[in-house]
């Protein structure tokens, strides 16, 4: 007989039964797949991203050529050629938030993944090695906290040529200030723990007590903190799209054009800032609810239940 | 007490003076240069000779470390931000007209929010997986996660134009005290404001109050008697109250740049939209001016929050007391 337990055998267990012990990463999917509204966030953030990427190739409408929309009536209620109608330039609708979605995810995701890996190599070095480097990189930190977010970025973007690389770097490498804070506060929990101060009682070196032993133990707090990150990349960025300081055209993201939606609001053309508006919105709750799931999947508590 | 804010100050003047090299590093990055403000002013194009006149009179000739230290001097010596290069007046004057109605706006927020949120938040805790917490948690959420242009539009689409009674923009006219005098205006960018940093305080109050529930003290009070109403009051609500101190100092700057989009979105003239303009006109003055003063700010927040903590929670020792 075999059954499946938990990773701390109790007393319960009788001594003819075959214990396999569930590996910790299949008991924490058994966590996440409990959740049904995170399975959900899960399948829509998936299903999006498909679509942004495949809807183009199945179906290609013109995005970037102003010059070809003359022939269409603008502002076009949605119909069976153009399914969410046409937006005030004469794209089509459905396309475009295709169109801008791979811009807006894609960004996103790569700067919350710059902001996770400074952020976690900041507060590492910071939290492990304690003392005088730590009083100094917090003390720069504070400097960076107390600037306004959205006027650095503004003032970033409006001194630079604004790129798209320039967007994903200025966003990626202003947004780690509170990673690095959360990350090193672990860090230094981590530190002075019996296993850390046992290998460094074995001679262990500082890089191996990180690499072995803070990274790994802080991978929780590093993984929910990556996925609230790309949800506030993908905020900043339409935050950005709304006062001009988005994607240059002919490109365009979700902020932009739901921008150029709410102009539209006062004509009465519902579909061109409500469809964008709900695609948006749910994404962003999904990431956010994706990360409360993932801080929970990594509750111990949870698991030895 | 008194020598553990003057050592916070000390360190908070350090922290400033780190802003202030970082800002003022900046435009030598950007496109031209620090010269780069000249053809704004000028126009594109500018004759070399002239643009090298107008350089050596705004003393963009001086090395760096030598101009650091003449805006240094200037800032806290003479207390003289400059002058904007694009409009006719001192970045002192801009300041002292624009900051008091962003000021009114985001402190009439701020206590709306407080007033809103702390109760609402122990409500949650207190009758927690009801329907009105799954309610209230469900709208946060989305709240959260909503843009604040797209709020503040949505908003002004159905008060201000499908049900026609409120102003869509506060009175223009640089009154401060505009807010008492014709609030009617004001109901709107405040309701919007307001209703973005509910959202992610409520949430933090009801986290913070369901991790003080479960604390052993909570048990004992329920123990010897109390009744539910008076240990959430007496107990819960006071313990509660240190993580919502401390995160109502830290949020001073995203008041701010909520504010910023606010602002723009109700065409209210306040420090933000000045931001936004002076960045786009390359007014490298006014934007130096205004960023050192928001974080004065912010840091006089961080400040008083944390003293604020130690004034409402005595088990909390300041350092520096005992010493």
């Amino acid at each position: 007989m075999t059954v499946v337990a938990s990773s701390t055998p109790t007393s319960a267990t009788a001594p003819e039964v075959d214990v396999v012990i569930e590996p910790l990463w299949r008991q924490r999917m058994r966590i996440f797949v409990h959740n049904k509204l995170a399975v959900a966030s899960l399948a829509y953030v998936v299903f999006i991203t498909l679509f942004c990427y495949l809807w183009p190739i199945f179906h290609p409408t013109n995005q970037t050529n102003q010059a070809a929309t003359f022939n269409v009536t603008w502002n076009a209620p949605p119909s069976l050629h153009n399914p969410l109608g046409t937006d005030s330039s004469g794209f089509d609708e459905l396309g475009r938030i295709a169109f801008g979605g791979e811009y807006s995810l894609a960004l996103g995701f790569l700067a919350g993944v710059i902001t996770i890996v400074v952020g976690t190599i900041y507060g590492m070095v910071s939290g492990f090695f304690g003392g005088i480097t730590d009083t100094v990189m917090m003390r720069l930190l504070d400097a960076f906290l107390s600037i306004p977010y959205l006027f650095l970025l503004i003032a970033l973007l409006t001194i630079f040529n604004r790129t798209t690389m320039l967007l994903i770097l200025v966003i990626g490498l202003t947004g780690w200030w509170g990673n690095a804070r959360i990350i090193r506060g672990d860090a230094l929990l981590i530190r002075n723990l019996e296993y850390s101060q046992a290998a460094r009682s074995m001679g262990a070196g500082r890089m191996h007590i990180i690499r072995r032993h803070v990274y790994p133990n802080s991978i929780s707090n590093i993984v929910t903190v990556a996925t609230f990150s790309i949800a506030d990349a993908i905020l900043f960025l339409s935050a950005l799209g709304f006062l001009g300081l988005g994607i240059v055209a002919p490109q365009t993201d979700w902020g932009t054009m739901l921008q150029q939606g709410t102009e539209q609001l006062q004509n009465g053309y519902w579909w061109e800032i409500y469809p964008v508006a709900v695609v948006f919105i749910l994404i962003v709750v999904s990431i956010n609810y994706i990360g409360d799931a993932l801080r929970d999947i990594f509750e111990v508590r949870l698991i030895e239940r | 007490m008194l020598q553990y804010i003057i050592r916070r100050l000390v360190q908070s003047f350090v922290v400033l003076l780190i802003v202030m090299f970082f800002t003022f590093s900046l435009p030598y990055f950007q496109q031209g240069g620090i010269l780069a403000p000249a053809y704004a002013i000028m126009g594109t194009n500018a004759t070399k000779a002239r643009v090298a006149y107008w350089g050596a009179t705004h003393g963009m000739n001086h090395p760096f470390i030598v101009r650091f230290w003449n805006y240094f001097l200037q800032t806290f010596v003479h207390f003289n931000l400059g002058t904007s290069y694009k409009q006719n007046m001192t970045v002192w004057q801009i300041i002292s007209l624009y900051v008091p109605r962003t000021v009114w706006l985001a402190g009439a927020a701020l206590l709306f929010t407080v007033l809103i949120s702390i109760p609402l938040g122990m409500y949650q805790a207190a009758k927690r997986n009801s329907l009105v917490d799954y309610a209230a948690t469900g709208s946060a959420f989305i709240l959260y996660s909503m843009p604040s242009f797209l709020l503040s539009m949505l908003i002004m689409d159905a008060f201000s134009f499908h049900w026609p009674h409120l102003p869509n923009s506060p009175p223009s006219g640089v009154a401060p005290w505009a807010m008492f005098t014709d609030p009617k205006g004001f109901i709107l960018p405040v309701a919007a404001l307001t209703l973005l940093s509910v959202a992610g305080l409520s949430r933090f109050m009801r986290g913070t109050v369901l991790e003080v529930l479960v604390q052993d003290y909570i048990r004992t009070a329920k123990a010897k008697g109390c009744s539910n109403r008076r240990v959430l009051f007496r107990h819960a609500f006071r313990n509660a109250l240190g993580p919502i101190v401390t995160i109502l100092g830290l949020s001073i700057p995203a008041l701010f740049g909520g504010a910023l989009i606010i602002e723009s979105v109700f065409n209210y003239e306040g420090l933000g939209m000045q931001t936004v303009n002076a960045a786009v006109n390359v007014d490298v003055p006014t934007v130096l001016g205004i960023t050192l003063l928001v974080t004065i700010m912010t840091l006089l927040g961080n400040l008083i929050a944390d003293v604020a903590l130690g004034l409402i929670n005595p088990r909390i020792r300041i350092e520096g007391k005992n010493s």
